[in-house]
């Protein structure tokens, strides 16, 4: 019997309120938070709308590191994990952390300086707060310190997202608990750009209205504490709602478009509720993503229909977003919160706004204000984002508590499928290979710099709105999936970036600044968001399973290979493909990397050349049931936070003289970290010495050992990835 | 700019800003639909050609369901853009 897993914990920090109960009472009452911005200047703009959070306090230690969007993720992780009476330090508790915009308000003005002005080579502390990563470590520092950290990112369903990694987790056992959800605050580039979009309402939004026009904007963030019940049972913790089926995808259809028959978030949606054990009849609520564009409020009436039939009529269907406007990545963790709540409280909320219901949006609204109803069997909570990544989300009420128990908890067992790499490939200066080319990549003759141009091998009416990042990482996907004579359909993919479209970003907003508001170009303003690549890759190659950007600084890359094969040994998906791609970037080069990250230190050869890296993953029986050839079986994941010291114990050994290492890049912290391990003697290859510096070295250095293994050139090989308090390591051996 | 070299700029302004490699903007029809035709152009692509028109021709071009008329292909923006120039 699959483990149940308790919502144990909530907090929040919305327009309308900090704290849940604020937020809660003003929501059923149907108040609106969405007026004329404060925070900046919206002068130009087509609407001047947002719903803001007053009174955020950032604190001002470590100087230069926190943003708005930090600052709110401490407070509703703390509510959260007070409510849970649950501590860091008492089991063994994750952190997932899903969010888009993180210091942007904080550093834009920065970021346009950097445009106008290459050569100014200082790197101001404020810039700290910018990778997106920095919310999980604030966080980290203030309420942790947590066993483990993901950042992802899938714009608008990133905070969902987050929670179904999280229960993910929590089912192979990798954790005791884990606190996961949403955060991003308003900044100038999602403003801006929502504008150009002319998906912004001129009025406070009104989802599911005849006369609605675009959404409003927000911020916040929300975040639920999750165990495993018979563990939150050990504690006497009590629940709240059960997390009882989740399910990610992506549409793979447009990036700012929904597909207008819903068809795979109705797959989605009718995954998820059966996975949570119910059906469409037991259904009794449904928290929409409900927007207030024309075009997402009739796809989600067109999906749930699709999935929930003649159910649906009967079914309540309600958007918190005429309320709290669209609080971007936080939305699917705060909605996520307030749909825990309907469950345990049996008290609808209302969609506010709705005075003319669309009459081709025939759902069973409740407009204005909540209600009380008598039972909530089964809530949906549905999150949709930029590129068609979705996350579907089903809460139901919790048995009645029982007394604590004074056993211990048991961890389910594993649940036994490994997962083995059948497909790598390198895509760059050195040309594009699969297998055989990474192999002897860093043994080969020398490397000619010649420039790829990734043109040249797509279609260009199918890549038109393609970036340099996604182009090469649609490149080496395909690349990888053709090495494992794999198909698309079906697969998903992680892309791990450390920065994002930085460059693009700062430029986007130069000209804004420049300019003013209506500069701003509205085809560009997608490629600036994080998972914009994910996105693009997804549709350009017809991928529908997962898709989603993880970030863990210089060692993003081996983030999104442990969180691919997370997602396959979880049956998440049969097949997911990490990539990593990194377009060249000056000001990543010049202030972010040497600012943020450990892995500038020992770049040796700095380049700022495009390059791209994909592994692609599946568990050994369908490996085997399709016939694949694999190239190496994954024997042994750690990921650990600090400086590695506990990890090096639990490296198992080398088993064969002839056992490889291959890193990123050398430097002392690999040696020592070696040192500590049996593997300090193996014959070792630094991806950095041959390449130059890239962002994507953890990603090359996987390709090359699995290659390495797969090709009989080493019977086993170990990739470590090591950055400022973070790593990984993974021993890929022979099938 | 007289009607033909105004509809050149516009069909100009389609390929550079919407980034149609290859195509040559001598070949876009005037009276031919841009949305559903062989361009095969969608919504983000005229919000990005309104931009860069408001931006190059100094005109600001309607939004929302007054949009529809105007984009129904290069003749018709043309003929847009010249009449708020001589209003």
């Amino acid at each position: 019997m699959k483990p149940c897993l308790w919502v144990t914990g909530l907090g929040a920090v919305t327009p309308l309120g900090v704290g849940i109960e604020k937020t809660w009472s003003r929501l059923v009452r149907g108040d609106r938070a969405i007026r004329p911005l404060q925070l900046f200047d919206v002068s130009g703009q087509r609407s001047d709308l947002a719903a803001e959070v007053d009174g955020i306090v950032t604190p001002i230690h470590p100087p230069g590191a926190w943003s708005r969007t930090s600052a709110m993720a401490v407070a509703a992780v703390a509510e959260a994990m007070t409510m849970a009476r649950l501590r860091a330090a008492d089991a063994v508790v994750g952190l997932v952390v899903g969010g888009t915009t993180s210091g942007m308000f904080e550093t834009e003005e920065l970021l346009a300086q950097f445009h106008a002005d290459p050569d100014g080579r200082d790197a101001p502390l404020a810039m700290l707060s910018h990778p997106i990563t920095a919310t999980g470590d604030r966080l980290d520092e203030r309420l942790g310190p947590f066993a483990r950290v993901r950042t992802l990112a899938s714009a608008c369903s990133s905070g969902a997202n987050a929670i179904a990694v999280a229960a993910a987790w929590l089912l192979s056992g990798q954790v005791d608990a884990v606190v996961a959800g949403g955060s991003d605050g308003l900044c100038r580039l999602t403003f801006t750009g929502f504008n150009s979009l002319g998906a912004i309402d001129r009025v406070p939004c009104r989802p599911f209205d005849r006369r609605r026009r675009g959404t409003s904007l927000g911020e916040g963030a929300g975040f639920i504490v999750l165990e495993r019940a018979e563990d939150a049972k050990v504690r006497g913790a009590s629940p709240i709602a059960e997390l009882a089926g989740w399910a990610m995808g992506s549409e793979a259809h447009h990036i700012t478009d929904p597909d207008p028959h819903g068809e795979v978030v109705a797959k989605l949606i009718a995954e998820a509720i059966e996975r949570a054990g119910v059906s469409p009849p037991q259904l009794d609520y449904v928290n929409a993503h409900g927007t207030g564009t024309p075009a997402n409020d009739s796809m989600e009436c067109a999906a749930l229909k699709r999935a929930l039939g003649r159910d649906l009529a009967r079914i309540p269907v309600s958007s918190s977003k005429g309320q709290i406007g669209h609080t971007l990545g936080a939305a699917g963790g705060i909605e996520a919160v307030i749909t825990a709540l309907v469950v345990s409280r049996k008290t609808l909320v209302p969609t506010a706004g709705l005075d003319e219901p669309d009459p081709s949006i025939d759902l069973l609204h409740v407009p204005h204000v909540g209600r009380e109803v008598a039972r909530v069997r089964a809530a949906l909570s549905n999150a949709f984002g930029f590129g068609g990544l979705a996350t579907v989300l089903v809460f139901t009420p919790c048995e009645t508590p029982v007394a604590p128990v004074s056993r211990v908890g048991a961890r389910p067992a594993p649940s036994g499928s490994v997962s083995v790499v059948t497909g790598v490939s390198v895509v760059g200066s050195a040309g594009s290979m699969g297998a055989e080319g990474c192999a002897d990549l860093l043994t080969a003759r020398p490397i000619d710099d010649a420039a790829v141009d990734p043109d040249a091998h797509l279609d260009a009416a199918r890549a038109r709105r393609l970036d340099r990042t996604s182009k090469f990482a649609a490149l080496a996907v395909e690349h990888a999936l053709r090495d494992a004579r794999a198909t698309a359909e079906g697969s998903g993919v992680v892309l791990g970036s450390a920065f994002g479209a930085v460059d693009a970003s700062a430029a986007f907003l130069y000209r804004v600044f420049q300019r003013g508001p209506r500069a701003a170009s509205p085809s560009e303003f997608p490629n600036l968001v994080p998972s914009s690549a994910v996105g693009h890759v997804s549709i350009y190659l017809r991928m529908r399973g997962p898709a989603f950007v993880v970030a863990d600084l210089a060692a993003s890359a081996d983030c999104a290979f442990a969180q691919a094969v997370e997602l396959v040994e979880g049956a998440e998906s049969a097949r997911v493909v990490a990539v990593a791609s990194e377009p060249g970037s000056d000001i990543v080069a010049r202030v972010l990397s040497p600012l943020c990250s450990d892995a500038a230190l020992h770049a040796t050869a700095p380049s700022r050349s495009d390059l791209a890296s994909a592994i692609a993953i599946e568990t050994a029986a369908a490996a085997r049931s399709r016939g694949a050839r694999i190239l190496a079986h994954v024997a042994q994941r750690l990921q650990w936070r600090g400086d590695g010291s506990n990890s090096s114990g639990a490296l198992r050994p080398p088993m064969a003289d002839r056992a490889e290492v291959v890193v990123a890049r050398s430097s002392r912290a690999v040696d020592a970290f070696l040192a500590r391990t049996g593997w300090g003697d193996q014959r070792r290859w630094s991806c950095a010495d041959r390449l130059g510096e890239n962002g994507v070295l953890g990603a090359v250095a996987i390709a090359v050992a699995a290659a390495r293994v797969g090709t009989g050139r080493a019977p086993e090989a170990l990739v470590v990835g090591l950055e400022r308090g973070r790593g990984y390591a993974i021993v890929l051996a022979a099938a | 700019m007289d009607p033909a070299h105004l509809r050149a700029e516009i069909k100009r302004l389609i390929v550079t800003e919407l980034n149609l490699k290859g195509r040559d903007p001598d070949t876009i029809e005037d009276e031919a639909p841009l949305f559903g035709g062989d361009l095969g152009l969608d919504s983000l692509d005229a919000l990005q050609l309104a931009m860069s028109i408001e931006e190059r021709l100094g005109v600001r071009l309607p939004e929302g369901d007054e949009a529809r008329e105007v984009f129904r292909s290069v003749r018709t923006i043309a003929d847009h853009v010249a009449k708020v120039r001589t209003a």
